[in-house]
């Protein structure tokens, strides 16, 4: 059995699934149950200046049958007295010395309110902080989470302010709502930031109701934008990891969150760069236990990949990605149709036919069956085929060796300048 | 024509002026395609400029170039 425990900055934990700072974290009942079904660590509800939530919060992205598609939320950071949840903490890190407790935290961009909910924070005990710099909605109005976040220089200064006082490692938390994720990552850093986590949810509105006109969710025929989460937004998530762990301006640690529901999620984001994961939507839809499948699915993998812990994953794909105009444009590979396995429902050629490169033939077998077929010189190799496809094997995508040498995009703008004598004003980074 | 087709024709116009001794002198990309001057040896015998079209094509000459200078190196 491999070893799941990790470090992050100094944060350590059994494995690397901690829940993320939100409902799931919101009480010491909460998370000391969560502890009891195996989350190796836990980042509390977010504390602060007080608030008031609205009734009517969460609204969801249910599609084509898959429930929970995506996950919208108008809910504030904790709503609870500072001095409660203390209590709660001090109780649980207590009962469970071996499990990270981190304490979410945001309060107006002043130095003295830093200090002050700091060292409060930490004289109970907690094994880290994490600094909300991504909540997109109600505290963005009154100057924190996302704002804060959106302003590079104020995660700096505001981690630097954290930094003169902290005892634990710090974690500064990403808003997705911003162009460049890697900028405010950097800053971070600069402020001293021991780790960055991301994503926070991404700025939503879930829906509108076509037949009362009213937004979903709804507050009394009002609604505000919200915050996305679950599924859906693993990808964005994905790369924005990716973007931190490759930025070797960035240069400290990941936590990564962002639809993540799965053991494999998890491997995903952190052979992608991240030193652990945090979840919170998967929780919400299907409760604390789905972390026993997630353990049991990570301690295979390992063992069957042959690998004695799993800090090994941590960026082994990250310089798998790479920029556009650095990829082969002379690789190659087209469709295959295996006839045995496809069921004839011709979605491949109507796809291509209408929305790609019209190069999958409806034909006759000498049988008489209706058979597809793909004519492989004018494929270019989309994808797209095998993405609608609805029968599992029916369609291959196969390397087929153009013979060419290797050439990118950047190199064949370098060697046309060359050529021409002048320089390329097309790289592509 | 399908796109193969059309991408072929050109290859093999590109690969019958490198056949008969012509290298590729310049190229210049526009919103047209690739213009691409074509000389016959040194002191220059002739000259011909073939306009490609296609994408494959336009990659299919600058793979045909960087080979023939890494042949040459
Ligand atoms: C209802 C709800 C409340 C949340 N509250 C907080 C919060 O108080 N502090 C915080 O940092 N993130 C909060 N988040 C964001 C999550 O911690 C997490 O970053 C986000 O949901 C993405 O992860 P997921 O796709 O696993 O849900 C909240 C999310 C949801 C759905």
């Amino acid at each position: 059995m491999a070893d799941l425990s990790i470090d992050l900055a100094g944060i350590k934990s059994p494995n690397p699934f901690w829940l993320a700072s939100a409902p799931p974290t919101n009480t010491g009942y909460q998370v000391q149950r969560a502890f009891e079904a195996g989350w190796g660590g836990a980042v509390w509800k977010t504390l602060g200046d007080p608030i008031i939530n609205t009734s009517s919060r969460f609204a969801a992205v249910h599609f084509n049958g898959q429930r929970v598609a995506g996950f919208n939320n108008i809910e504030l950071i904790t709503d609870r007295p500072l001095e409660v949840n203390l209590k709660e903490i001090y109780e649980t890190k207590k009962r469970f010395p071996d499990r990270a407790v981190v304490a979410s935290l945001m309060v107006e961009p002043k130095r003295e309110k830093w200090h002050e909910i700091v060292k409060r924070v930490e004289d109970v005990g907690v094994d880290g902080l994490e600094l909300n710099f991504g909540c997109p909605h109600g505290m963005a109005e009154r100057g924190m989470g996302a704002a804060s976040g959106q302003q590079p220089d104020l995660v700096e200064s505001q981690t630097y302010w954290v930094k003169e006082v902290a005892r634990t490692p710090v974690i500064v938390k990403l808003t997705p709502n911003i162009t460049d994720i890697t900028v405010v990552a950097r800053h971070a850093a600069k402020g001293g930031a021991d780790a960055v986590s991301m994503i926070n949810t991404i700025n939503s509105l879930a829906g509108v109701d076509i037949h009362t006109w009213n937004t979903i969710p709804h507050v009394g025929g009002k609604g505000a934008h919200g915050g996305y989460c679950g599924p859906a937004v693993k990808p964005i998530a994905l790369s924005m990891v990716a973007e931190c762990a490759r930025d070797s301006r960035v240069g400290i640690p990941i936590s990564g969150i962002g639809g993540i529901s799965t053991w494999q999620d998890a491997v995903e984001f952190m052979l992608m760069g991240a030193t652990g994961v945090q979840v919170c939507t998967a929780v919400m839809h299907h409760g604390f236990r789905i972390v026993e499948d997630m353990i049991d699915g990570l301690n295979n993998y390992l063992d069957e990949k042959g690998l004695a812990s799993v800090t090994e994953l941590t960026g082994k794909s990250v310089e798998r990605y790479s920029n556009w105009g650095d990829l082969n444009l002379n690789y190659k590979v087209v469709a295959r149709i295996n006839t045995d396995k496809c069921i004839n429902c011709n979605k491949c050629h109507i796809a291509c036919e209408d929305t790609s490169h019209q190069c999958i033939d409806m034909l006759t077998g000498a049988d008489g069956k209706a058979i597809l077929k793909v004519r492989e010189e004018d494929c270019v190799g989309c994808n797209l085929c095998s993405i609608v496809c609805p029968a599992e094997g029916a369609i291959d995508m196969v390397e087929v060796d153009s013979g060419e040498v290797p050439m990118t995009w950047n190199e064949r703008q370098q060697e046309i300048a060359r050529l021409n004598g002048s320089h390329s004003e097309a790289e592509v980074v | 024509m399908s796109a193969f087709e059309e991408f072929d024709k050109e290859r093999r116009e590109i690969d019958e002026l490198l056949f008969k001794g012509y290298h590729v002198a310049a190229i210049r990309e526009d919103l047209d395609g690739a213009k691409v001057t074509f000389v016959m040896g040194k002191p220059d015998k002739g000259q011909v400029t073939l306009l490609l079209l296609t994408a494959d094509a336009r990659k299919y000459i600058v793979t045909r170039y960087m080979e023939g200078k890494r042949a040459n190196a």
